[in-house]
């Protein structure tokens, strides 16, 4: 079961996300194109709502943030923040042609998903001169490849990654089965805390807007339902609906970490399924837009409910009689 | 007694002729300094790689998990100093972040330390920016602390291949390897690497001809405050400058400049030992990699990029990272290989154990650790040799790196890169491309059947 589950891991999760990922820049990119050669608002809304789609499958990719996504420095490339504003406006102000080869070559502070955003959230559509739609497409198209190499990072090649963690056990990365369910496990922490201590915290607890992930779009509490939303995926070894508001459907069929655990404590397995469920569903208690509720007394309640539903996966993840323990039996 | 009583103080001068006693001292002590190690292979104290500091993570992020007995109050100063280690900085001004450059390598300490660990030998990559970079001198040059590097001309001793937009980069630097085919004793054949670097300065000329250069890459980071904790009498007993034992192997301290407290100190960090202690190693890879400046090397009377919290935050933060577990292992060959890291003399310089002393981070105070390393330069011969002096260290020394952690090495990045530049791509190429002091190691290694070095192998992937 061990090796159906990180079989599952590679294919199903995290190669199935990377394929949306990159299904969803391209949409990016075409949006912006589309928005790039007939300014109008109804494709700036278009483009908008194809940017919010892509931070989907990239949000909930950090459940695993190790191997080539750091390693070849994808998740900079990608993610990078914050935008460096003052030479952004130096680089539009400038005379420099804007063309796509000019943009991969700058340094990702001025180029990724919050760049993006912030050309396409900051600027009303009067402001977004044709300067500012060449950068944004140029910009469109290095996500895009970014996001094409990132996927191909794991299935393509000479030894894809992939492979690399399929054949656990049998090579040096990974001499053992246990230690690759151990780097599942440890890739959801991780998140968890980085979202619980960091993406939320941070700017909490200095109430401080600036600190604000994605603060342009106002999409920061879906980024973090997302990043949740990634975790429920590993543990279940497949990617869930979770759509609309609330983003029901949070159920899917595979063979993932949660059935290696219920096949000796089926207690702790559906404990697991219902806290990371709770922490999903508390995030998505904060008021809209985060970057408000920060600052909003009567937003504290709701958003330490968060981050403690969030500790509490973590916990029961890496606590004593977990699931990191029962794995390593 | 042989050790350093009084640290704070004393002029460049009076700091070398502190050294010449120092370095008799080390001559003559009985046992070295050596401490009495007592475990053996596979026991649980060994496990126990960074002490009470050590933790059970085996995983990509191993190298990222405070010290395991961290304080709750330490703990929450820890977790500040993560978010200052992983700011990326900015051009400024900037509501967030500001204080870049102008000139620079990189945005932010975890940019080149990934994942806490070794970057990648790469120069203006879209994605990585630089991970590595080339430090300078002038020998005829002076230098800006005493006894410190000659600088170079208005390139001072580091080349900031970046820069902020409309600020011309110092220099463009382009690298190529060059492959060097090799065979073992038994005929199974190797092949090598080493860098060549093609540096073009923004006005379109080279380095003169004189200027010594010397490409580097970022060392892990795991373990840092325990190394600054050992006392400085246990590195001076492990010295050995002239060789009195007679093993071929001497080792010395590096012996530099402290800018904060104006005196001459035993260097322990860097790949020639170049740093004191990790505040200034810290206060340097923020002015000179990041263009960032601080408190401990302001850049004028204007008000600093960081604050003086901002650089203890950060300086702690690296002091107090955990060490992983040794991999806990029944594999008989990794226990073989132990015993072989030490029969053929890796254990003279990668010293197995050492004893800390008392530091202000009680946590890393007076623990028993596992390092590998004596934190003591060797020559390590020409083909590892780059020409370029740091304090006391030749163009052919370079100090023993830590161990620790090594066999993690690839869970960490896909593709590991090992040795000052990054040109072994595996543990065995960079035991190969030991020279001068650890000839005689190698050559023991080179003729070990291959069984054998595949069982060293395994053992240093327990680390």
């Amino acid at each position: 079961m061990e090796a159906t589950a990180i079989n599952n891991y590679v294919d199903d999760v995290v190669i199935a996300t990377y394929a949306d990922l990159r299904e969803k820049a391209t949409a990016l990119r075409v949006a912006v194109e589309r928005l790039s050669s007939s300014r109008t608002q109804a494709n700036l809304d278009a483009a908008k709502a194809a940017w919010v789609a892509s931070r989907i499958p990239w949000e909930q990719s950090e459940a695993w943030l190790f191997g080539p996504v750091d390693s070849s420095g994808y998740d900079p490339a990608l993610d990078t923040w914050p935008v460096n504003r003052t030479d952004l406006d130096a680089v539009l102000n400038s005379g420099d042609s804007l063309t796509e080869e000019y943009i991969s070559g700058l340094d990702p502070e001025l180029k990724g998903f919050h760049t993006a955003e912030y050309l396409l959230y900051a600027f009303q559509l009067d402001r977004l001169q044709e300067r500012q739609l060449s950068y944004l497409t140029g910009t469109a198209k290095d996500i895009e490849s970014t996001a094409i190499a990132l996927h191909n990072s794991w299935t393509a090649g000479d030894n894809p990654y992939g492979q690399v963690m399929k054949g656990a056990g049998n090579n040096s990365v990974y001499p053992s089965q246990t230690s690759a369910l151990e780097q599942m496990i440890e890739g959801m922490s991780t998140i968890l805390v980085e979202v619980g201590t960091g993406k939320i915290a941070d700017p909490y607890d200095e109430r401080d807007t600036e600190l604000v992930e994605s603060q342009f779009s106002f999409n920061s509490r879906a980024d973090f339902a997302h990043d949740i939303v990634g975790v429920l995926n590993v543990w279940k070894g497949c990617r869930v609906g979770a759509n609309g508001p609330n983003l029901q459907g949070r159920t899917c069929t595979g063979t993932g970490l949660d059935d290696v655990v219920r096949a000796s404590d089926s207690a702790l397995a559906t404990r697991v399924e219902t806290e990371i469920n709770d922490a999903i569903d508390k995030i998505l208690a904060i008021s809209q837009p985060f970057r408000d509720a920060i600052t909003d007394p009567d937003q504290s309640d709701e958003i330490e409910a968060a981050q403690a539903a969030i500790a509490k996966v973590d916990a029961t993840l890496k606590g004593s009689g977990g699931v990191l323990e029962l794995i390593r039996r | 007694m042989c050790g350093v009583s009084e640290r704070f103080g004393f002029p460049a001068i009076a700091g070398l002729l502190l050294l010449a006693v120092l370095l008799a001292c080390g001559g003559e002590s009985e046992n070295g300094g050596r401490p009495e190690t007592g475990d053996e292979p596979g026991d649980t104290a060994s496990a126990r790689a960074g002490g009470d500091t050590s933790v059970d993570n085996r995983t990509s992020f191993a190298f990222e998990q405070p010290a395991e007995n961290l304080s709750d109050e330490n703990l929450e100063r820890h977790l500040e100093g993560d978010v200052e280690f992983g700011n990326v900085f900015v051009t400024a001004p900037a509501p967030v972040n500001p204080g870049l450059g102008p000139l620079f390598n990189n945005v932010s300490c975890e940019s080149c330390h990934i994942k806490n660990g070794r970057g990648h030998p790469v120069f203006r990559d879209p994605r990585l920016r630089s991970n590595a970079l080339v430090l300078i001198s002038d020998p005829d040059g002076e230098p800006d602390v005493p006894g410190g590097n000659p600088l170079v001309e208005g390139l001072g001793g580091q080349i900031q291949d970046h820069a902020v937009f409309g600020v011309r980069p110092e220099a463009e630097v382009s690298l190529i390897w060059e492959e060097i085919p090799g065979r073992y004793p038994d005929g199974s054949r190797y092949s090598l690497r080493k860098p060549v670097l093609d540096i073009t300065l923004s006005d379109g000329s080279s380095l003169g001809e004189n200027i010594q250069v010397s490409m580097r890459l970022p060392l892990p980071i795991i373990g840092l405050g325990l190394l600054e904790a050992v006392t400085e009498e246990t590195l001076l007993g492990l010295s050995d400058p002239d060789d009195s034992d007679g093993d071929g192997i001497s080792g010395r301290p590096n012996m530099v400049w402290n800018r904060v407290t104006a005196s001459t100190e035993i260097g322990r960090f860097g790949r020639k030992a170049g740093s004191p202690d990790l505040r200034t190693q810290t206060a340097r890879a923020y002015t000179e990699d990041m263009g960032v400046s601080n408190p401990a090397l302001p850049a004028g009377d204007e008000e600093t990029d960081i604050t003086e919290e901002q650089l203890d935050l950060t300086t702690f933060y690296v002091q107090t990272l955990a060490v992983p577990l040794r991999a806990e292992t029944d594999d008989s060959d990794a226990a073989r290989g132990e015993r072989i890291f030490s029969d053929i003399g890796c254990s003279s310089c990668h010293v197995p154990t050492l004893r800390t002393g008392e530091h202000p981070v009680g946590e890393v105070s007076n623990q028993t650790i596992r390092p590998f390393t004596d934190l003591l330069l060797h020559d390590m011969g020409e083909g590892l040799a780059d020409g370029r002096p740091d304090f006391l260290a030749t163009g052919r020394e370079w100090r023993t790196p830590s161990l620790w952690g090594i066999g993690l090495t690839e869970r960490l990045l896909v593709t590991p890169n090992f040795l000052h530049d990054g040109r072994a791509r595996t543990l065995e190429e960079a035991i190969l491309w030991h020279g001068g002091e650890a000839e005689g190691v190698v050559n023991r290694f080179r003729n070990l059947p291959r069984d054998q070095r595949e069982s060293l192998m395994k053992f240093l992937n327990t680390l």
